[in-house]
């Protein structure tokens, strides 16, 4: 059971990612890729609804689970994948290949707030499992607007996951979230703790990055083990945050939320929001009349 | 890996850089040749989503010239061979994709493009 530690944001919002998300990602990446293979069913359905021919963006694709998908059609769409720790984008590039058969995949290394593409270049963006990551609103909600400037502006389809207050480990129901939304509920700001076994503690010693974890020793039958602790810097969603943000993320751009309506107008229709396994999600696709 | 799909939808964003900053250009590139499973549909698809010339232009950066200067109309099976060789089967390995407008320099390394920019630089 993960112990989670509240935390209070006392450096710039970049400075605290770059501490406590981006170092720690780079330091924990090939321990945490082999815990990350499962793919979870609403991504899955997103991908394998896609029209053939279409071209998308992970931002923040971590190990590039998500790039070899739909599985049942593998190569019907391109998936590239952005992610701001090289370490992580490494084991990416080869996402979805075995020994023998190597499938190279396309990384970019690159922040989620970074805006390097053309603008509309893409079909669809998934973001899973990282907006979360960026330590304040204004952040977050850039985050979102890169998402929807990435893509057509016809078309473009999006998904996202962030992290829920509304933790349940053993739960795999999908629960819609309510239209009405308690007032004032702004998530919280946490440590998620990382536990790494150390096979040599002495020679893996993290460069200049020492104060983002913690180390022990502990006993284990005759031989010592020693564990690193690294903290992850998380925004824990309240109930209808991801869906708020989302709209004046989407309104501070000039775009309709709701049905497509009236003439040369753009805007973006939410398809379905919700909570499955831990995580809030929303999914949009953009119009334009 | 950098393939031309991937440079075909990168643009620079350094801060104020908003025009004329798509395509970047390759410079000092090593590529690799690695064959890719030639999918026709999908390749038929992705058509009208490029931009044409800039994929040309790329192309020609990287020594291949085999691509008509104009977006084809219809798409035979050997252009459509052709199309699929030169989007999905060149691999940019090393070398840097410069901006033409500001001239920042995108560093390639290990297939992996450096798109991540300075605090002072980001819009």
């Amino acid at each position: 059971m993960r112990t989670v530690t509240t935390t209070v944001i006392a450096d710039s919002p970049q400075a605290y990612e770059d501490r406590h998300v981006h170092a720690v990602y780079d330091q924990i990446a090939e321990h945490f890729s082999s815990t990350r293979y499962k793919p979870w069913p609403i991504i899955t359905k997103f991908l394998s609804d896609l029209p053939v021919g279409w071209i998308g963006l992970d931002s923040g694709t971590g190990n590039g689970k998500y790039l070899p998908l739909p599985a049942e059609r593998p190569g019907s769409v391109l998936t590239v994948g952005l992610d701001r720790s090289r370490n992580l984008l490494q084991i990416a590039q080869h996402a979805g290949g075995r020994p023998g058969a190597p499938i190279m995949r396309e990384v970019v290394w690159g922040d989620v707030l970074g805006n390097g593409w053309r603008a509309g270049a893409f079909d669809y963006a998934i973001s899973i499992a990282t907006i979360h990551h960026l330590a304040s609103y204004e952040r977050r909600k850039l985050g979102i607007q890169r998402l929807l400037q990435c893509v057509s502006p016809a078309h473009g389809r999006i998904l996202v996951y962030v992290w829920s207050i509304e933790q349940d480990e053993l739960s795999k129901r999908s629960i819609p979230v309510d239209a009405i939304y308690e007032a004032e509920s702004l998530g919280t700001d946490v440590f998620v703790p990382w536990v790494m076994p150390q096979q040599n503690a002495s020679r893996s010693k993290p460069r200049g990055q020492t104060s983002a974890r913690d180390q022990q020793t502990q006993p284990s039958g005759a031989s010592e083990t020693t564990v690193a602790t690294y903290n992850r810097y998380y925004h824990m969603f309240a109930k209808g945050e991801l869906t708020r943000l989302t709209c004046e993320a989407a309104e501070e751009m000039d775009l309709i939320v709701g049905s497509p309506e009236g003439v040369e107008r753009r805007g973006v229709e939410i398809i379905q929001d919700g909570w499955e396994r831990s995580n809030y999600y929303v999914e949009l696709r953009c119009w334009k009349t | 890996m950098v393939r031309l799909i991937t440079h075909n939808l990168l643009a620079c964003h350094v801060k104020g850089c908003t025009s004329n900053n798509f395509p970047l250009i390759f410079q000092d590139v090593q590529i690799e040749l690695q064959e890719a499973e030639f999918n026709p549909d999908f390749v038929t698809h992705i058509l009208p989503r490029l931009e044409w010339g800039a994929l040309v232009d790329a192309a020609k950066q990287v020594g291949d010239t085999s691509l008509p200067p104009e977006r084809p109309e219809m798409m035979d099976d050997d252009l459509l061979r052709q199309l699929h060789h030169v989007l999905m089967e060149i691999h940019v390995v090393e070398g840097a994709m410069i901006c033409p407008n500001c001239k920042h320099s995108y560093p390639i390394s290990n297939g992996i493009p450096n798109m991540l920019l300075a605090e002072h630089e980001i819009g």
